[in-house]
């Protein structure tokens, strides 16, 4: 047992040296791409990007919320016009949201798109976006949904309907009331508040307009046996194979491009009004590309990017732009809701409807 | 053991100690640390009561119980399946049937919450099975409960204590058992006096990593749990970590809970297997007897073996291939609805799909050959855990196991990314490796440990009594006994590694992607189709790796046993 111990622990002397060799190597490889620490990180973006000024070439991180396929359209089209590469990281808002978090002592992103407005004003009260007011066409996007210093733009929304499978429902509810009547009872998925920022949106805008009123509706929908169901496409899956027959609170994008690729879907939106969703996109004060980023919302709130916009079946964000294949914002109605309240108001809410449908 | 220690041995070993200490210091030790820290230190305030109030303030017992309840549900149903089975392939000629070990394998390679939706696609309202047989309809919603997702469960982690228990049994060897029958104990006897005790020591082991593993999984309870609106401790975690608001002091809280649940197992776990460790493997040969079964014995094994075979691979993957291969998922099942494209997409050149898979094989095989070389350190560093040290080292090694994955990959970059750092790891493809090195360590460490403590001593003071230099009896002694543990450790960590999700996701540098990651993001898209063919080809790919591993292994000698 004697030497024999010997040779294993020179073994592992020799497997760690190895290993820490190989990581060594490994992030001294990596600091080209602009990701070593802040001092070494600094450096080797500035001689990369050539003093980072004028926004040719370099690049930027782009951390996207949303349809994957609108991204890569967007940063196909902004790196062929600025010749700016672009790394994306693809998530939910939460997901993005918690990696900002856990990067705090050493941020990454240039740049953040993602899918509720209230997470971005949240950004920005915190102090992490960078305002950019001078964006070239900002004065056309929706006021409701941007900030007015420029901290961040929703450059595209999406509306929250009652989706439903077409072999399943043949007189779609016109109502949100009409989910809670005993013709649907078991029949429905609503997405779950703390993983879809939209469902979200709807959840504290309804009740922003109708107050403690507008939990009756939510506990009748518990009673009707509505069930809580992951993020939106978690919720709206049962629904397309048939377990489920409709999505209350779906999101709209999803429906109209699940039903152009023949599926037996369809969409709503109750005439008392319905909310809203709003995809906002912010600089980061931390970004280390600055002029970049501020192409890239240049870029967004193009003409161009906003035609991708509306091809995703999104809302585009400048009001100017209309959409052909689906419903534009003036043919949808809407509540009157208040943003500052559901911003406000947004976790209890969560907790509470969290609570109610568990 | 006792003979000629010389003074340097003993050096070295403490080197050796210091030097494991030292590394897992700085992979996990560290990172949780930091973990705590955050929990302690809330906006930037000092409050120590911060985890408590959490806990208190947070209807946790419940959550903690359905946690716990859960887990020794999986363990027993875990135990059912994977106990007659090893017993079979150990004992009698069907254990001359390899290719079911790598059969076997298919549920543990596939990302858990894929083989929930394959049984979710299946048993559901209008699934696959009602589509099938109509009258299904009346019973198949049944299985939308607690038991429901036990089943699923065990059968993703049964494989696992299957191959612990099975080359257990195998070590025991005949022996022991020959001289029960020969002093006239009968069957039932000699395996309650005989076996049982001998195999105690691995199947706690098993049981611990089976437990543990449940109460920390998130796919299943993420997927079914949620429908069935069963909520444990790993759903709680991940919604303070992945959803506005983030609150990482809230998880991590709870996840202390979770970890002293899960050290409580491992203390009760190791104290047992102190107490029931034996050298099995000695100096005499063995001898090694193959039941040969007959008439009803042989069809009553066949028959346990194809259902387990239909229940853990068949019907999910059943599902999985019909899903991918749908041209409309609203449509069904039906033959006009059948396409081939979701493949072709996948597997164009050049597709962001093929280098995602080219990543995860390159990821997988870095980190599985890394943790098996330093797991395999460990595990001999640890020993017999009869030192402090050793079972410090023990319960350090294990730490990443009782950690929910998301925990650990936290304090992983908390500690990677941290400004005082001399240089970041993060965002590049060492982290990657590094975390799952660091996630999957365990396996190879129990593999190892389980094949190495059993191994008397006197083989290798034999050794040096015929003169045998150290790096001979490491090469002709050590070696070949604990290369089956290695081996199957690699295995483990590479498997689980190519499937990985949780840490991934959070880790991966932007703009690249892994096949787990690449199979989730499609799901969120709503591309399911697409998402279930990268299942299929990469659980595939994984397969055809193992069986031409298992190949080459069968014409070695020392798998003959």
């Amino acid at each position: 047992m004697l030497g024999m111990k010997t040779r294993k622990r020179s073994a592992m002397l020799l497997l760690s040296a190895v290993m820490s060799i190989s990581l060594f190597g490994c992030s001294t490889g990596n600091s080209t791409t602009g990701n070593a620490g802040q001092a070494a990180g600094e450096g080797s973006t500035a001689t990369a990007s050539a003093e980072t000024t004028k926004p040719a070439g370099g690049k930027l991180v782009l951390y996207s919320a949303g349809p994957q396929k609108l991204a890569d359209n967007i940063i196909g089209g902004f790196t062929a016009k600025t010749g700016i590469e672009v790394e994306m990281f693809q998530g939910t808002t939460g997901k993005i949201l918690a990696r900002m978090e856990a990067e705090k002592s050493n941020p990454v992103a240039d740049v953040v798109i993602l899918a509720s407005l209230p997470s971005a004003q949240a950004l920005k009260a915190d102090g992490l976006t960078l305002p950019y007011p001078d964006a070239e066409n900002a004065d056309k996007l929706n006021k409701d949904w941007s900030d007015a210093e420029g901290n961040y733009f929703s450059s595209s929304a999406s509306a929250l309907g009652i989706v439903y499978n077409t072999k399943l429902v043949s007189t779609p509810p016109t109502s949100w009331a009409e989910l809670a009547t005993p013709a649907w009872k078991d029949a429905v998925n609503i997405p779950d508040p703390t993983l879809s920022g939209s469902a979200l949106d709807f959840i504290t805008g309804y009740l922003s307009v109708n107050g403690d009123k507008g939990w009756e509706l939510l506990d009748s929908y518990k009673a009707n046996g509505v069930a809580m169901a992951g993020a939106n496409q978690e919720a709206l899956d049962p629904v397309i194979t048939g377990a489920k027959s409709i999505v209350a609170a779906g999101v709209d994008y999803m429906a109209y491009s699940s039903k152009a690729k023949g599926e037996p879907l369809d969409i709503v939106y109750p005439e008392e009004g319905t909310v809203i969703s709003p995809r906002p996109a912010a600089i980061l004060k931390s970004s280390q590309n600055v002029e970049n980023a501020k192409a890239f919302i240049d870029y967004l709130l193009s003409d161009e990017a906003q035609k991708l916009v509306a091809d995703a079946y999104l809302i585009p964000g400048r009001e100017d732009i209309e959409a052909t294949n689906r419903a534009n914002l003036k043919d949808i109605p809407q509540l009157k809701v208040d943003w500052n309240w559901m911003s406000e108001h947004g976790d209890e809410t969560a907790a509470r409807f969290s609570e109610t449908f568990k | 053991m006792k003979p000629v220690v010389a003074d340097n041995n003993r050096i070295f070993r403490r080197v050796g100690v210091i030097l494991a200490l030292f590394l897992l210091t700085i992979s996990i030790g560290v990172p949780l640390l930091l973990i705590f820290w955050q929990s302690v230190y809330p906006d930037g305030q000092w409050d120590w009561m911060a985890p408590i109030q959490t806990i208190t303030g947070h209807h946790l017992s419940g959550v903690l119980l359905n946690s716990v309840w859960l887990g020794i549900c999986v363990v027993a149903v875990t135990t059912l399946l994977a106990l007659p089975l090893a017993w079979m392939m150990a004992k009698t000629r069907m254990g001359q049937h390899r290719w079911v070990d790598v059969i076997l394998m298919i549920p543990f390679m596939t990302p858990p919450y894929i083989g929930s939706m394959g049984w979710i696609l299946f048993m559901q309202k209008g699934g696959y099975l009602q589509q099938w047989v109509p009258s299904a309809a009346s019973w198949s919603e049944l299985f939308f409960s607690f038991w429901g997702m036990v089943l699923i469960m065990s059968l993703h982690l049964f494989p696992f204590l299957y191959l612990l228990l099975r080359d257990a049994i195998i070590r025991i060897g005949g022996n022991l058992e020959e001289a029960g029958a020969v002093h006239g104990g009968r069957a039932g006897y000699r395996f309650r006096r005989i076996i049982l005790p001998l195999l105690l020591s691995s199947y706690g082991m098993g049981i611990m990593l089976v437990f543990v593993k449940t109460i920390a999984e998130f796919g299943t309870p993420a997927t079914f749990g949620r429908k069935i609106g069963y909520y444990v401790m790993t759903s709680e975690i991940h919604k303070y970590i992945s959803s506005w608001p983030i609150d990482f002091g809230k998880a991590t809280s709870l996840a202390s809970v979770l970890l002293s649940v899960c050290l409580v197992m491992w203390y009760m776990q190791s104290a047992m297997s102190r107490k029931f460790t034996y050298r099995l493997v000695g100096g005499k040969g063995q001898r090694f007897k193959r039941y040969s079964l007959s008439g009803g014995a042989g069809w009553l094994c066949g028959l346990y073996l194809a259902l387990l075979l239909i229940l853990s691979v068949g019907i999910p993957y059943f599902s999985i291939i019909a899903a991918s291969t749908m041209k409309l998922r609203g449509a069904g099942l039906s033959f006009d609805n059948l396409t081939l494209d979701h493949y072709r997409e996948l597997l164009s050149w050049g597709s962001v799909s093929m280098k995602a898979i080219g990543n995860s094989l390159g990821l997988s095989l870095a980190a599985s050959t890394v943790a098996v070389m330093i797991g395999t350190g460990l595990a001999l560093t640890i020993g017999k855990s009869s030192s402090l040290m050793q079972r410090v080292i023990d319960l350090f090694s294990l730490l990443p196991n009782t950690v929910p994955g998301i925990v650990m990959v936290v304090g992983l970059i908390l500690f990677w990314n941290s400004p005082w750092m001399p240089f970041t790891l993060y965002n590049s493809y060492g982290m990657v490796v590094l975390t799952y090195v660091v996630l999957f360590l365990p396996y190879t460490v129990q593999y190892v440990k389980s094949s190495f403590t059993q191994i008397d001593g006197t083989l290798f003071q034999a050794g040096q009594v015929f003169g045998g230099k150290p790096l001979y009896i490491l090469r002709r002694i050590l070696l070949p006994l604990i290369i089956p543990g290695m081996l199957a450790g690699w295995m483990m960590t590479f498997t689980i590694a190519t499937r990985e999700l949780v840490g991934s996701l959070l880790i991966l540098p932007p703009s690249m992607q892994t096949s787990a990651t690449y199979i989730f993001a499609q799901f969120e898209q709503g591309q399911v189709s697409l998402g279930m063919a990268m299942a299929v080809v990469t659980v595939g790919m994984t397969v055809l790796m193992l069986l031409g591993i298992e190949v080459l292994n069968s014409k070695r000698k020392w798998n003959a046993s």
